[in-house]
């Protein structure tokens, strides 16, 4: 990967199983047991077994190590093994690790995981109480005192920013909501599974940090998903289609904290995001106009319209329109998070979405694009964070 | 309980009272120490010092005392003022003496509220005077201004349900401080918003860190913000709502400073759906507990007074109580206030009312008169504590006429609020 040159990641590794616990409320077992659990689910979609693993990635925040999950789950020597920070930024670069990985012949197959009760256990939107006095926790402590506590206040604070910025109302928002929860209502393992909302009851849900409301933010969920990387050329063997990694890209931003880059240029914009897009364009070859459908990370509804500006899907302050012209549907200029997103089907810190842009390469997605070939998959959004241009093969 | 009330409403309370003491340097100035206010010039009292005047027993009509005793009676024990309105139709000067005649003027129905539940008596007070050390006569005196001043009767709720000592309340998070961050904080320790700037390359920065985004120089000095800002983003939040934060929704605003740094900091001294995106602020400083004093963001402009803090100490609550010659042992025996279930002393009204009257002529200077302060009370003011002030003007009239708005918090919410009348002359 390269700031100024396309990299040759491109092409040689792919995503060859994905599996999850079901998504819950409350899943009434272990973290560890969950990551296990979709660890297997994974190896089993693709055809192989704990003993073919030879690399495990996850996230800093995962609580189930890689160690732990190797001896649980079955698994036997590793020669790889990796996390990546930044909560849900590190989705997407948990497949970049296995890819280049892989591509390198570190590993051959590099099982990504990540598993939580974040619902029954420890809510992220219960608000932080303190911090320790390292430089992350200092950068996080400057909000703290005067009340700036969950993911959706910092969020918030961005938004209210960008509707300000372009004469918007936070009931845009609404569209983003709309889409993603109309997705999900014909997604069984989805949490708003045959409940569709309207935009009415969109703006009438309460707030929760103005201009955020209930329907603007993600689901809280117990569950974990896992996904199988190895080379395109093992993975033809298997037993799905690759899902080939065509690209795969961090990105940081100038002056990047992780969710409170309040200190920096406009807030309009999500800067590492535009650096994991122009990593993306140039390393696959492609354009946005060559991407069959997205699943853009939906944490809270104001950065899925932020990413579409970022990635080139329409002009900056243009994505509200976009969304109210129905483009994120299905049959609009861009179908996105056809599994309900994180807003509708469930908050698996992005690696739900991964799984997603899989089944939609192979055609077996609930809300499936016709001959879908390009997927592009985000990963979390206000933090540094990574990105998948996914191809089918040939 | 059916108590005939009624019949009280129009009876006299206080009937041909004489001040005891002529208006007298002393005294103007014992209370301008008090509330840390500048004595006026020409032997001019205070205007908030009204009331003061007329306290003692001089006067008092047995209705008003047989009121309170069927009020006592009926288990209304407690009393505490909630508001105070008073006009000003002249200054007071050295050497005059005060005459006051006061009405009961209502008798409400049974409240409910959040101390407990009684009755609000609202009396209302003239207040003549006459130039005795110039030899004038009592039938000679002048009117002054009036006041109408409301007490509640009430029995207490029950004791789970009384204000809480302010020490016991839950906390917001604590600043997280290191070694690359402890200036900022000392800054803020002194009163002072301090932002870093680079010695290489001169780009200011915030939040502190030891180098430089802009050119990796490691050198630095600290600047303190002039204080001028604007609302850059703002939300307000209402879920959740931590009781550290009021338990009700709360406004966030990153504001960019003149200097062009942002920090996240509250916006006081409006509500939180007042806050808007571009607005002018100015920096104050408000302490929240014992350890914590945060920057904060005051409305600004041309109609905004600019904040004023006033340490709530012991001894400005006491030497408050006794300048006002208010004696009631809660404003000054800490013992005797708890056991009427208080946590401790807390600031009479007339204190209060000669703050308010102080943070309104801080401002104006002294070609400015005061005609009217009408303030009510909301939750108490106890030692420890700091009362911030923060006004509005709400009316500018042709004739130099303005009305402000005034509001003082604490720890605990608003302490007081009210409109005060002032009149700027030529």
């Amino acid at each position: 990967m390269s700031l100024h040159r396309a990299d040759t990641l491109g092409g040689h590794a792919a995503v060859a199983g994905i599996g999850a616990t079901e998504f819950s409320k409350d899943s009434g077992r272990s973290e560890l047991k969950l990551a296990v659990e979709a660890v297997h689910a994974a190896l089993d979609d693709a055809g192989l077994t704990p003993a073919d693993v030879d690399g495990l990635v996850t996230f800093t925040m995962d609580t189930s190590p890689e160690i732990t999950v190797a001896q649980a789950a079955g698994i036997g020597e590793l020669s790889f093994f990796s996390r990546i920070h930044y909560g849900g930024g590190a989705a997407c670069a948990t497949v970049q690790q296995a890819a280049m990985a892989v591509a390198t012949g570190v590993a051959e197959v590099v099982v990504c995981y990540r598993a939580f009760n974040e619902r029954s256990g420890h809510r992220f939107g219960s608000g932080l109480q303190s911090r320790q006095p390292s430089a992350e926790g200092v950068a996080m402590g400057w909000t703290m005192p005067p009340g700036l506590l969950t993911p959706a206040s910092w969020v918030a604070l961005h938004a209210a920013r960008y509707l300000h910025t372009y004469g918007l109302s936070p009931d845009v928002l609404g569209h983003v909501a709309v889409a993603d929860r109309r997705h999900a209502a014909t997604n069984p393992a989805a949490y708003f599974y045959r409940r569709p909302i309207t935009l009415a009851e969109h703006a009438a849900s309460r707030w929760i940090v103005e201009p955020l409301r209930l329907l603007d933010c993600c689901q809280e969920t117990d569950g974990g998903q896992a996904v199988v990387v190895t080379s395109v050329e093992r993975a033809r063997d298997l037993r799905h289609a690759p899902a080939v990694i065509a690209a795969a890209a961090q990105g940081a931003g100038r002056a990047q904290e992780a969710m409170t880059s309040f200190y920096r240029d406009d807030l309009t914009g999500l800067p590492e995001l535009g650096v994991v897009a122009r990593q993306l364009w140039r390393s696959s070859g492609l354009r946005p106009e060559d991407v069959d459908t997205a699943v853009l990370y939906d944490h809270f509804t104001p950065f899925v319209l932020m990413q579409l500006e970022e990635f080139g899907f329409c002009g900056r302050g243009e994505a509200a329109a976009f969304a109210a012209d129905g483009g994120l549907e299905l049959g609009g200029r861009l179908p996105v998070n056809t599994h309900g997103g994180q807003l509708g089907e469930a908050y698996l810190h992005g690696m739900n979405g991964i799984a997603e842009g899989v089944r939609q390469l192979r055609g077996s997605s609930v809300n499936q694009v016709a001959g879908a070939s390009a997927v592009l998959v985000t990963a979390g959004t206000g933090v540094p964070t990574s990105g998948l241009v996914l191809t089918a093969d040939g | 309980m059916n108590l005939e009330l009624e019949a009280y409403q129009g009876l006299p309370s206080t009937v041909a009272g004489v001040g005891p003491d002529p208006v007298n340097a002393p005294m103007i100035r014992h209370w301008c120490e008090a509330m840390g206010d500048t004595v006026p010039p020409d032997g001019v009292a205070p205007p908030a010092m009204l009331q003061a005047w007329t306290m003692g027993q001089s006067g008092r009509s047995e209705h008003f005392d047989s009121l309170m005793r069927e009020l006592e009676a009926a288990g209304y024990g407690s009393v505490v003022a909630t508001d105070c309105e008073q006009e000003y139709a002249r200054p007071l000067r050295i050497g005059e003496r005060v005459l006051f005649d006061s009405v009961i003027e209502s008798v409400s129905a049974e409240k409910h509220t959040a101390l407990g539940t009684g009755h609000f008596v609202t009396t209302r007070m003239n207040v003549r005077a006459y130039d005795e050390a110039a030899g004038e006569k009592p039938g000679e005196a002048t009117p002054v201004g009036t006041h109408r001043f409301r007490i509640l009767k009430f029995r207490p709720t029950g004791k789970g349900e009384r204000p809480q000592a302010v020490d016991t309340r839950p906390r917001r998070p604590r600043p997280v401080v290191n070694r690359d961050n402890a200036g900022y904080w000392d800054g803020v320790a002194a009163g002072e918003l301090r932002f870093q700037r680079c010695d290489a390359c001169g780009t200011a920065r915030f939040p502190w860190l030891p180098g430089c985004n802009a050119c990796g120089g490691d050198q630095w000095h600290a600047e303190a913000a002039s204080g001028d800002g604007a609302v850059y983003s703002k939300v307000t939040v209402h879920h959740p709502l931590p009781v550290a934060f009021g338990g009700k929704p709360y406004a966030v605003a990153l504001v960019e400073l003149a200097e062009g740094v942002r920090i996240v900091a509250n916006v006081v001294g409006a509500a939180a759906d007042q806050v808007t995106i571009g607005m002018p602020v100015r920096l104050g400083f408000q302490r929240f507990d014992e350890e914590l004093v945060l920057p904060v963001f005051h409305p600004a402009g041309p109609d905004r007074l600019p904040p004023l803090r006033v340490p709530l100490t012991r001894t400005l609550i006491v030497s408050g109580a006794i300048a006002s010659r208010d004696y009631q042992d809660v404003h000054h025996d800490a013992e005797l206030a708890r056991a009427k279930g208080a946590p401790d002393i807390f600031m009479n009204i007339l204190t209060t009312n000669g703050l308010v009257g102080r943070y309104v002529t801080d401002w104006t200077g002294p070609d400015a008169r005061i005609e009217a302060i009408a303030i009510r009370l909301g939750v108490p003011a106890y030692p420890g504590d700091e009362l911030q002030f923060s006004g509005e003007v709400t009316e500018r009239g042709e004739d130099g006429r303005t009305v402000l708005a005034i509001r003082g918090t604490n720890r605990l919410g608003v302490h007081v609020s009210g409109t005060v009348k002032v009149r700027r002359h030529g």
